[in-house]
């Protein structure tokens, strides 16, 4: 492990959102370093092919063109360090800064010690159980769209996308346009509901037309194609015995799951799209104040200015709750701002005009996220899809019916931390990030707080070798 | 509500729930109120050792302590015998290993330190055998060609902590003791013959009548001692362990060393845990002291040296990743022996707390048990341990 380097601001994330506050603090002169576990900027929105791909018209559409414009612009800069390929594993509050154990991707380790560190990490899919949710084939449709983004290569043949998310669309529409076949697009909700919810705010809808065409293009794209898109289905079952070999559908009237009926669907893909929850494992850990995701997670709660709890830390971006690249790329102008002021490089008033204008679109955006986040929530519907020996834990092999056995058991802890105690729930190597929110639900079903604290936050936040944090 | 007890037991740790157990099997009506969750101090946060070689922060801080560390050899020989047969009386695997432990050392230094622990163990008649590194490595061959030497003792080795407070509680419900959760202490008065004890539950005071009162909480000894007007000198401490990630069987034993903070062991499910002794920073409050209910903060140094005398002492170790460092809070004493026995200022209470209690909480729980009844083969093991010797800071209170 290298000895330490030091740097006024330390940014987590090379997203929109990390490449906007680069660019604000950089230019008020601190010194940047950048670190994310790509080899390349963009974060998951514009996840780069390797530099000796030569692709043309990468990611075309209206709705990536201001992303790409940032993306160059802050690739360009020459003042901020850019630490690509590394997992920043711990972030440790200290007297005068903070101190960050870093580990490369591919190995290696060391510290980076910063005045000051934004976390603009993002978000990642909900990992949704179900019966053959952990068989070789079955992905998230984030998963799917990382192949396809940024390795140009599709991870199947036949795909069946299934969820409640809009987004689905969109990288259906990307596998279909990249030589992949969709065999079904199964969306829980019922059209007419979808549409209703939409038209119940008509002006948000106009307003955020651009990226509500791109969801439209998608479907119409996905329809000239032939590919069934089924509303008020999902999957009851992913089938197959060593790899996904099927799925069985089942109806959803109101958000409840019929048992499978119909004959399955053959695929050797199952993307699934329920829901996206904010990475905030290193605000968390630190000792950030949160709030519960909105299904699932954590959210980093955050001041006017993108100031955690935590002093000298700031947030932007999907670790303040998922709202979209547009808003990260906003909240992470602020945060720029806001830690260009806080460093006394900036005076407050200088930028008073830049933060009105800032908030402003960040108020419009954000009642289009809520819109979205309404017509895409998968809440009631996810806790019917496992059953009791569907495995919940996949690092450790624990199935619901143990973990609902535990909660039901005599003097049953009341935290969630207990319970991973006594089960192994969320004791691998995710950390519990893939079971979390289910164990959380089962404990507010049986009369516990849902939001109440989930696993206690614990380092390394990813694994790290050994070898590779010791000097 | 009133309820009554022959025993109240606060803390619903290890030494609690046994201690509850022996008595109700000894007749006793007993009641454990527990604050928080069962197993949720440090009877589930340690890392499951069973250690009985003279421990190396005995040995650091010369002759006296590691004299009076020789005396506590008669309770360890007693903790061997009653780990060996636990598993019989609680029923069930609780994943209970005594396949030998190694004390290792590096240097010449620690080759001496060895050396003098041997010879206060051989007096005391602890089976531990002093070997060369060649020999430590036939026995364990995972160890660095750096090891120049070992204490072997074949009863070492670890069982699992999420598990063994549980048997106990479970135990103890099934001779009839009653257990509540969740049910926080927060008067003690004296009446005639024992103790009224106030409390809360779901926002219900309750109130319990008991003969005899057995404080066994842990970090929150002291807060539930001074309900009582009696000081338990016990002082909460944070300690740090790591877990990697599963690997097939390869380290049978516990690993300790005597001239760095090193515990290692493999537990049945694959995972090595390192711990040692290395600290954690305790939350502090805002209106000033420590905050026991936040778990304490990861020492980026502490991590690094502690995770640097593993890999010193079994290089493989540094090809594992890491998967979880935990942090968890002990009670320690001033001469670093644990606090066990009955408080002279109040008759009727008695106290275990101050550390070591996963080793020697099963034997401790026993003897407390055959204390409480007033059996009187409890008295002399436990003499050392008793709150009698912290006097001095009681002769204005009770």
């Amino acid at each position: 492990m290298a000895e330490a380097a030091d740097y006024d601001l330390a940014i987590v994330g090379g997203g929109p959102a990390g490449q906007a506050a680069a660019e604000q603090a950089a230019s008020a002169g601190l010194t940047v370093i950048m670190i994310d576990e790509q080899a390349r900027m963009g974060g998951q929105i514009l996840r780069q092919p390797p530099v000796p791909f030569r692709v043309t018209n990468w990611l075309p559409g209206g709705i990536y063109r201001r992303l790409k414009r940032q993306l160059a612009q802050t690739e360009a800069r020459r003042d901020v360090t850019w630490r690509g390929r590394t997992s920043v594993a711990g972030l440790f509050p200290e007297e005068d800064g903070f101190t960050l154990l870093i580990a490369g991707t591919a190995g290696g380790g060391g510290r980076v010690r910063a005045r000051r560190v934004l976390i603009a990490a993002g978000c990642y899919d909900l990992p949704v159980a179900l019966p053959g949710w952990t068989l070789p084939g079955a992905m998230s449709a984030g998963g799917v769209q990382a192949f396809v983004k940024s390795q140009r290569v599709v991870p199947g043949d036949r795909f069946v996308f299934a969820g409640t998310h809009p987004l689905q669309l969109l990288v259906a529409a990307q596998v279909a346009a990249a030589g992949g076949t969709v065999a079904a697009v199964l969306f829980a909700q019922a059209q007419a509901a979808m549409i209703a919810r939409l038209l119940r705010a008509p002006l948000i809808a106009v307003r955020n037309a651009p990226a509500l065409l791109g969801a439209a293009s998608a479907y119409l794209a996905l329809r000239r194609a032939g590919v069934p898109i089924r509303f008020g289905r999902t999957v009851r079952r992913i089938e197959g015995e060593t790899v996904v070999t099927g799925v069985a559908p089942a109806p959803v009237v109101d958000m409840i799951c019929g048992p499978a009926d119909g004959a399955t669907i053959a695929c050797d893909r199952v993307a699934l799209c329920f829901a996206f929850v904010p990475q905030a494992d290193l605000p968390r850990a630190a000792g950030a104040a949160m709030r519960a995701g909105a299904h699932g997670g954590w959210a980093t709660q955050a001041d006017a200015w993108m100031r955690s709890t935590v002093p000298g830390l700031y947030v932007a971006g999907e670790t303040t709750g998922v709202a979209g690249a547009e808003i990260a790329l906003l909240e992470g102008r602020l945060a720029g701002l806001a830690i260009a002021v806080d460093a006394g490089r900036v005076a407050a008033g200088a930028v008073s005009g830049d933060v009105r204008g800032i908030r402003r679109r960040l108020a419009r955006l954000g009642r289009f996220a809520a819109l979205l986040d309404d017509i895409a929530s998968p809440a009631g519907l996810i806790d019917q899809l496992p059953d009791a020996e569907t495995i919940l834990c996949r690092c450790e092999d624990v199935r619901f019916g143990a973990v609902a056995a535990a909660l039901d058991a005599a003097a049953a802890p009341r935290g969630v931390s207990g319970i991973k105690l006594i089960t192994r729930a969320g004791m691998g190597l995710c950390q519990g990030r893939t079971c979390e929110h289910a164990v959380r639900r089962l404990s507010a079903a049986r009369g516990g707080q849902v939001s109440a604290a989930g696993f206690t936050p614990r380092f390394p936040v990813r694994p790290v070798a050994i070898g590779d944090l010791i000097r | 509500m009133t309820e009554a007890a022959d025993v109240l037991v606060i803390g619903g740790g290890l030494v609690g729930c046994a201690t509850a157990w022996h008595l109700a099997r000894g007749g006793a009506s007993v009641l454990i109120a527990e604050a928080g969750d069962l197993n949720a101090g440090a009877s589930g946060q340690n890392a499951g050792s069973l250690h009985f070689q003279i421990e190396r922060r005995f040995l650091e801080n010369g002759d006296a302590l590691a004299e009076q560390a020789a005396r506590t050899i008669a309770l360890s020989r007693l903790a061997v015998e009653e780990w060996r047969g636990l598993e019989a009386a609680l029923g069930g695997d609780l994943e209970i290993v005594m396949d030998g432990g190694l004390m290792v050392a590096e240097t010449p230094a620690d080759m001496a330190l060895l050396e003098a622990k041997a010879r206060r163990e051989a007096e005391w008649g602890l089976p531990t055998r002093l070997i060369d590194g060649t020999e430590a490595r036939a026995i364990a061959p995972y160890l660095s060609p750096r090891i120049a030497g070992a204490s072997y003792m074949a009863d070492e080795g670890h069982a699992n902590p999420r598990t063994l407070t549980r048997a106990f509680a479970a135990a103890a419900l099934r001779m009839g003791a009653r257990l509540t959760v969740h049910t926080r202490v927060t008067a003690i008065s004296r009446i005639a013959g024992g103790f009224v004890v106030h409390a809360v539950r779901a926002g219900e005071a309750i109130a319990v009548r008991c003969g005899a009162l057995l404080i066994a909480a842990g970090a929150w000894t002291a807060a539930i001692g001074a309900l009582a007007n009696v000081h338990l000198p016990v002082f909460p401490a944070g300690l740090t362990m790591n877990v990697t990630e599963r690997t097939p069987a390869f380290i049978p034993h516990l690993v300790q060393h005597v001239g760095r903070r090193l515990s290692m062991k493999q537990a049945h499910s694959g995972n090595v845990l390192i711990g040692g002794g290395w600290a954690s920073r305790l939350a502090q409050k805002e209106s000033g002291g420590f905050d026991l209910s936040r778990p304490p903060m990861v020492r980026p140094d502490a991590l690094e040296a502690n995770l640097k005398a593993a890999v010193d002492t079994v290089p493989r170790v540094a090809g594992l990743n890491l998967i979880r460092t935990w942090t968890g809070i002990v009670a320690i004493t001033a001469d670093q022996l644990p606090l066990v026995g009955e408080v002279p200022q109040v008759p009727g209470l008695y106290v275990a707390a101050g550390g070591s209690a996963f080793t020697l909480g099963p034997t401790f729980a026993r003897l407390m048990s055959a204390l409480i009844l007033k059996r009187s083969d409890a008295e002399e093991p436990l003499e050392m341990f008793a709150p009698a010797r912290f006097n001095h800071l009681n002769g204005f209170m009770g």
